[in-house]
């Protein structure tokens, strides 16, 4: 089967262990806006691009899936991709990225990102 | 189902040679803890202390809390499918350390937080700092993996509370708690006219740090599944996350969760309470919309007139709260949901990250955003060096006097989404 996703990512330990990353040098707001054009070209959205708590927008690294195949535009996936980007400026406002725990937040994405991926397999398999 | 919650109110807390129990006061004897956690080989250190409501003591980072009890009779003891072997819960009766709680820390990554502070402040804010806390801080052999080293703390904090649970096995107390509900048909022959409400339980299911089980079962691994509101209330849920410190459901939560409380006090008065749907967070659209659509089915399949839908965590499950309700109300089944906010300092802004006309009643369970200043402790239970995490987030948030001001997302139990906690909504 071919490989049906892209992996969008800003996470240097994700760009060690997938082989076929599209490594983004850039900030996570800047990553989230990348997606989102993406999206608005047809990718469709595989996983959410935030995360599952507040904690985890300090992170400076994200992965994220989308198809790699252009699609019809979704209007549903580029209103998420746009609401995650307002919602993540909203809580960064005040606070700033945390870089001094870089090399965890690196791996809990990392790991994350596998299990993303794991539960995109078992999908695609009975779609 | 009956299941029977006998309280033993714990109204102090010692260290001492030996476990007893004596007119409300509980002591402790660490080495039976260290012994009984010890037997896992990739436990390497054990250290418990002790937290009293109004010690200036702050425990940081948090792990888990779980609440201290026994089974005296039925079946399951402890956690089925995790620490002891698979029986079935929700009934018979149990003896419960009631004030008392076991609270895990040693950090699994550095970012953790996930306080309690027991005096002041920050007591305000966190239902665990009016419990007598059993501080049980766990190290474990070196070169560990993450998830093992995860699943090393999240049992040893269980057979903690299996431990000191022993404690009350041969005591009494004139407080017994009654959970008791037929099957489905039973309870709405009795209470033909009042309207079938079910409740759905939202948890974080997405990787390390981000997991909840269910008879040991990753979360992650199910479809949204129907469990008896006993089980849940007998142990049978359990919490794996450790990241969302103030809108996560700790162990001790899902054992006294408030919404299904609530929900039976009501049950036969002017709603008739039909069960617990547990329905996974998932990380992919595609997986949402599986357990979204799936939670809908079910609700619909049981003839649900109303549903309350309580979320965990906050950003990407945002999205799973919203469109069950949107198919829930599109159903015409009247949807009622539980949430915080993350409404910024001055909780102006957006609540949630996602939106949908359909959520018309919604409870919140207050701004994640909200500061608050911490004063400097006494004594700190845990990793000094996780209170500059805790504060690290703007410029001039950690004063010269060594107190802080941090944000409610970092204090444990503030915000939860299921009701434990302390703070109220108030009507305009």
């Amino acid at each position: 089967m071919n490989k049906d996703y892209l992996i969008i990512s800003n996470n240097p330990l994700v760009k060690e262990n997938f082989q076929d990353t599209i490594y983004f040098q850039g900030t996570l707001e800047e990553l989230l806006i990348k997606v989102r054009d993406m999206v608005h070209q047809g990718h469709e959205l595989i996983t959410h691009p935030l995360g599952a708590s507040i904690r985890m927008m300090f992170s400076p690294y994200k992965s994220i899936l989308v198809s790699s195949e252009k699609k019809e535009f979704n209007e549903f996936f580029a209103s998420i991709a746009e609401n995650s980007i307002e919602d993540y400026r909203k809580n960064t406002f005040n606070r700033k990225t945390d870089y001094q725990h870089k090399n965890d937040y690196a791996m809990i994405d990392k790991e994350l990102l596998q299990e993303a991926l794991k539960e995109h397999v078992s999908l695609r398999a009975i779609n | 189902m009956k299941l029977e919650l006998r309280k033993i109110k714990v109204t102090d807390l010692a260290l001492g040679n030996e476990m007893k129990f004596e007119n409300g006061l509980l002591t402790i004897d660490p080495q039976v803890i260290i012994d009984g956690l010890k037997d896992d080989v990739n436990v390497k250190d054990v250290r418990v202390d002790i937290a009293k409501p109004g010690d200036k003591t702050r425990i940081i980072p948090v792990k888990d809390v779980i609440e201290p009890r026994v089974k005296v009779e039925g079946t399951g003891n402890g956690f089925p499918g995790v620490t002891t072997k698979m029986e079935q819960l929700g009934s018979g009766l149990v003896n419960v350390l009631s004030g008392a709680a076991i609270v895990t820390i040693g950090d699994i990554v550095g970012f953790q937080e996930g306080v309690i502070d027991m005096w002041g402040e920050g007591a305000k804010w966190t239902p665990f700092s009016t419990t007598y806390n059993i501080v049980v801080d766990i190290s474990v052999a070196d070169g560990l993996q993450p998830h093992d080293h995860e699943t090393t703390v999240r049992i040893a904090g269980l057979r903690a509370a299996e431990i000191v649970g022993e404690v009350a096995r041969d005591l009494t107390s004139d407080e017994v708690e009654v959970y008791e509900m037929g099957n489905i048909f039973e309870e709405t022959n009795k209470y033909p006219d009042l309207p079938k409400v079910l409740y759905v339980e939202m948890l974080i299911s997405q990787g390390l740090l981000h997991d909840g089980y269910i008879y040991g079962v990753n979360s992650q691994k199910i479809l949204p599944t129907l469990i008896h509101p006993n089980e849940e209330l007998d142990g049978a849920v359990i919490s794996g996350n450790c990241v969302a410190a103030c809108d996560k459901i700790t162990t001790y939560q899902h054992q006294n969760n408030s919404s299904i409380i609530d929900l039976y006090n009501r049950h036969g008065k002017d709603i008739n309470f039909m069960g617990v749907i547990l329905t996974p967070e998932l990380t992919t659209l595609e997986g949402k919309f599986r357990t979204c659509d799936y939670t809908a089915k079910l609700c619909k399949t049981l003839g649900a007139d109303g549903v309350i839908i309580s979320e965990e965590g906050y950003g990407n499950p945002d999205s799973d709260l919203l469109m069950i309700c949107k198919r829930l109300e599109d159903s015409g089944i009247k949807t009622v949901l539980i949430t915080d906010e993350c409404s910024g300092w001055d909780g102006m802004s957006q609540p949630l990250a996602d939106t949908t006309k359909e959520a018309v009643a919604v409870v919140s369970a207050g701004n994640v955003s909200h500061v608050v200043n911490l004063p400097p402790a006494d004594k700190v239970l845990g990793n000094p060096e996780a209170i500059a995490t805790l504060a690290g987030g703007w410029e001039g948030c950690l004063n010269d006097d060594g107190s802080m001001k941090c944000e409610l997302n970092a204090v444990i139990g503030s915000t939860s989404e299921i009701g434990y906690h302390n703070l109220t909504v108030k009507l305009y």
